[in-house]
């Protein structure tokens, strides 16, 4: 399987297509997977070259005890960008990969092309979420519950507490939860639970509203219709200056898997729109 | 010229690819009834990175991203090890 070795840590990609460049950066507890699942492979890699990887502890990259801020993670995307000689790319990351695609735009104005944004929710903005007034948190809660996990109203972003929780389960809690999340899944968040990935994606790491709010590139905020952190996406599209926000029917919290047709056909319209664009943006600035 | 490998020869590699990748003996334990996740405790993305291996392995591109999405799509999400035959014979 491909591998590069980044910030000397091995990292698994996969690239289709040709174009120019796209990276896809999966989120927290994810892995490059959804990319194929969700089509954007194919249906992007006819008018691109799509790279997407693994981050580092997920999928089949290595598994480093720590550096799991947004920081760290935009330095590995751009140290991969670099090791597959990718001078510039639009970045596409959903969840926390949105987060991390958003901190190397800052960080990396140069390299940075465009961003798409899949329901991100920002350490530095969390002010403006409250979750647990979303709709479907309680279900989610209780589905926790049956799995022998107790999420909190007030740390509903903590994933430090939940990954220590699943560190600790016995008995038949453990098998309870081993159950409702499957094999594969039980060991992706042992792994994870064992490195400080919880604790640092719940922290701005430097990338404060402000920050955010900096970001000149073209952007697209997309959320499902459902999602609980539509603040953010209002958010978003009031604050930086050259971003639209677009929501998914039908989908809560994972747009790219819960309507994947309607996801993929919004991201690819606003790469095929901005990759024509990034010259004249660039000669702009 | 070379002749398309049969269900039971693509069988056969399926196996050892797996088995290659997760350093798991599979031998004898997989027909083509055997589901990916269900069965076998794998993920997604080991199905992603099978594939990859097995398109290098037949020396050709293969449409992979169809089958994976499909599978997608699917409400009970998994892949019967039959259907990757099926896909690779009709293929190769």
């Amino acid at each position: 399987m491909p591998k590069l070795v980044a910030n000397g840590i091995d990292f698994h990609y996969q690239q289709s297509g040709a174009g120019p460049d796209v990276v896809l950066i999966h989120g927290v507890t994810g892995d490059l997977s959804i990319w194929f699942l969700s089509e954007a492979m194919g249906i992007l890699g006819r008018s691109f070259r799509v790279t997407a990887f693994d981050l580092r502890g997920h999928g089949y990259s290595g598994l480093p005890k720590s550096g799991y801020t947004s920081f760290d993670q935009a330095g590995d995307c751009l140290a991969i960008m670099d090791a597959l000689d990718i001078e510039h790319a639009m970045l596409l990351g959903h969840s926390f990969g949105a987060v991390i695609a958003t901190h190397a735009a800052v960080l990396f104005p140069a390299r940075v092309d465009a961003i798409v944004l899949s329901d991100p929710c920002f350490p530095a903005l969390r002010h403006l979420e409250d979750v647990s007034r979303w709709g479907h948190w309680q279900n989610f809660r209780q589905e926790a519950a049956l799995a022998g996990v107790t999420l909190s109203d007030e740390h509903w972003y903590d994933l430090g507490r939940f990954f220590d929780q699943v560190l600790h389960l016995d008995g038949e809690r453990l098998l309870r939860f081993r159950q409702a999340v499957g094999l594969p899944g039980f060991h992706r968040l042992l792994r994870l639970a064992e490195t400080t990935c919880g604790d640092d994606a719940k922290v701005p790491a430097g990338l404060t509203e402000d920050l955010i709010a900096s970001v000149t590139q073209p952007a697209l905020g997309i959320f499902g219709e459902h999602s609980p952190f539509l603040a953010t996406s209002d958010y978003l599209a009031t604050h930086l200056p050259n971003c639209i926000a677009r929501t998914v029917a039908g989908a809560k919290h994972r747009a790219p898997e819960e309507n994947a047709a309607e996801f993929v056909r919004i991201v690819n319209d606003f790469l095929v729109a901005n990759s024509s664009a990034v010259p004249m943006v660039k000669a702009a600035r | 010229m070379t002749t398309a490998p049969s269900r039971a020869e693509i069988l056969h590699d399926i196996i050892a690819k797996l088995s290659e990748q997760t350093g798991v003996s599979f031998s004898g334990a997989i027909n083509e009834e055997t589901r990916f996740f269900a069965d076998l405790g794998l993920a997604s993305i080991d199905a992603v990175v099978l594939t990859e291996t097995l398109q290098k392995h037949y020396g050709r591109t293969l449409p992979f991203h169809e089958l994976i999405a499909e599978v997608g799509r699917r409400t009970e999400r998994d892949l019967a090890i039959g259907e990757l035959v099926e896909f690779l014979a009709a293929h190769l």
